[in-house]
């Protein structure tokens, strides 16, 4: 590693960005190269003067009473957590597991759809945070707004009547369809999709029976798309992505075969 | 949008921007002084609690990681090294810590109480923003913010205000991996710049 993917880790690192993968890349360059420290440690200052950008805001009354009885009872030097600015002593504690990114407790196998939609919560979610906000955040964030389609996901799944389903495409990626009969419409959250040529196009359908609806298209970055079908959903319609020329099926029905297809009955 | 901002009693720090009391606190815990840890309770905890707001928008959670940020300091603070860094940054840069990791926690332990979190952001902030008034240095911050690149800037408050990773930011704003931290270390470097930070 150069000193260059260095100060990118590290800049990563002190917005504590980093995925697992990368905060081990970090530890151990840094055990390599202590010299590079100070360019960990410039970071973690200009970060920190991030947080005086969020507004001051007084806590419970009762907590100073709560945290100084408890310290008062806590030895020191115990079993803290690894303090944040000595990153050489994270790496002792993190059990090396060299694959993906939080491999947590959770019960495998981990269905990528069910992560996808956790993370997109997530990011709704900080989203209305972020607009939320007011003053400090229109200035900072002018013009971020959540996507329709994430808007659209989130309504989905607050319905009593969601649903998902994830196929496994041949290709290696994997593709989540999220519905509500109740609420009237669908989004396919996509990953791993190939990349397809400048003239062509990846075209959603609502197939209703014997007959294929078309419900937009929609393009991928990296293989990843969330996408809000158009139209309104019904119960037992079929979700079915082909591949299209740009701009869609010009006669408004598949010229190809689906590469996706999610009944919803 | 400036004009926007009513700017009144203005917070002048007392917080050790002068020498680093901050720092002289952190030592005194270190050897179990308790009555050292309310001074810097006192000191900080609206600071940090702020913080840990803004990250985690629900306010049982963010106390429950102000409690957990001021517990490892009183752990930890034989840790701090004096020389190496200041210790107003030492502290914010575990509550940060902290609350990014609750974040993830709890957003893979339940997606509910996230949904819950989305309505109740909602409505808490509504009132919240209204009397949001920032320090001059939070100011600053604010005004070295919109001197990035919108790329740039939106990288660095999505992951640090919103704890999004590098790879969900990616996935959000529709960018490669490798814009986005590309983005995040010049935004980081021009902020550096920016606020004078010594590099």
């Amino acid at each position: 590693m150069n000193e260059g993917e260095f100060a990118e880790l590290a800049a990563g690192r002190a917005l504590h960005a980093l995925s697992d993968a990368d905060e081990r890349r970090y530890a151990d360059a840094l055990a390599v190269h202590p010299e590079w420290a100070a360019i960990a440690e410039h970071d973690a200052e200009t970060a920190a003067l991030l947080a005086e950008g969020a507004p001051v805001a007084e806590p419970s009354a009762g907590i100073r009473e709560a945290l100084l009885a408890q310290i008062a009872a806590t030895p020191q030097g115990g079993d803290a957590s690894p303090p944040e600015a000595s990153p050489l002593q994270q790496s002792s504690s993190e059990p090396s597991s060299p694959e993906l990114s939080s491999p947590g407790p959770e019960a495998a196998p981990v269905v990528p759809g069910r992560r996808w939609s956790r993370k997109l919560f997530a990011l709704a979610a900080s989203i209305v945070l972020v607009v939320g906000l007011g003053i400090t955040a229109a200035i900072v964030l002018p013009q971020l707004a959540p996507p329709a389609s994430v808007v659209a996901l989130e309504k989905i799944e607050g319905a009593a009547d969601a649903q998902q389903a994830t196929v496994e495409l041949d290709t290696g990626g994997h593709a989540t369809a999220h519905w509500s009969a109740s609420v009237g419409s669908a989004v396919l959250v996509t990953d791993g999709l190939d990349a397809l040529d400048e003239d062509q196009t990846y075209q959603l359908w609502l197939v209703r029976g014997e007959e294929p609806l078309p419900a937009g298209v929609f393009e991928t970055d990296a293989g990843a798309a969330t996408a809000l079908l158009d139209g309104a959903m019904h119960e037992g319609d079929v979700i079915a992505v082909t591949i299209e020329q740009a701009g869609g099926s010009p006669t408004g029905l598949p010229t190809t075969d689906p590469i996706i297809a999610i009944p919803t009955a | 949008m400036l004009v926007e901002m009513v700017i009144d009693g203005v917070d002048v720090p007392e917080d050790g921007s002068a020498g680093d009391l901050v720092a002289d606190l952190l030592v005194s815990v270190a050897h179990g002084d308790q009555s050292a840890f309310a001074e810097l309770y006192d000191l900080l905890s609206s600071r940090v609690f702020g913080l840990i707001l803004r990250v985690l928008v629900n306010r049982a959670q963010s106390e429950e990681v102000l409690q957990e940020v001021f517990l490892e300091i009183w752990q930890s603070a034989g840790r701090f090294a004096p020389n190496k860094g200041q210790g107003r940054t030492w502290v914010l840069t575990i509550a940060h810590r902290r609350a990014v990791d609750r974040v993830r926690a709890s957003q893979s332990s339940s997606d509910r109480d996230v949904r819950a979190g989305i309505r109740d952001a909602g409505v808490a902030h509504d009132s919240v923003a209204e009397q949001a008034e920032l320090s001059i240095e939070g100011e600053r911050v604010v005004t070295a913010l919109k001197t990035l690149p919108e790329p740039q800037r939106e990288a660095i408050v999505l992951s640090y205000y919103g704890g999004y990773s590098q790879s969900e930011i990616a996935v959000l704003i529709g960018a490669p991996l490798g814009t986005v931290k590309t983005r995040m270390r010049d935004g980081l470097s021009r902020l550096r710049n920016e606020m004078g930070v010594n590099a």
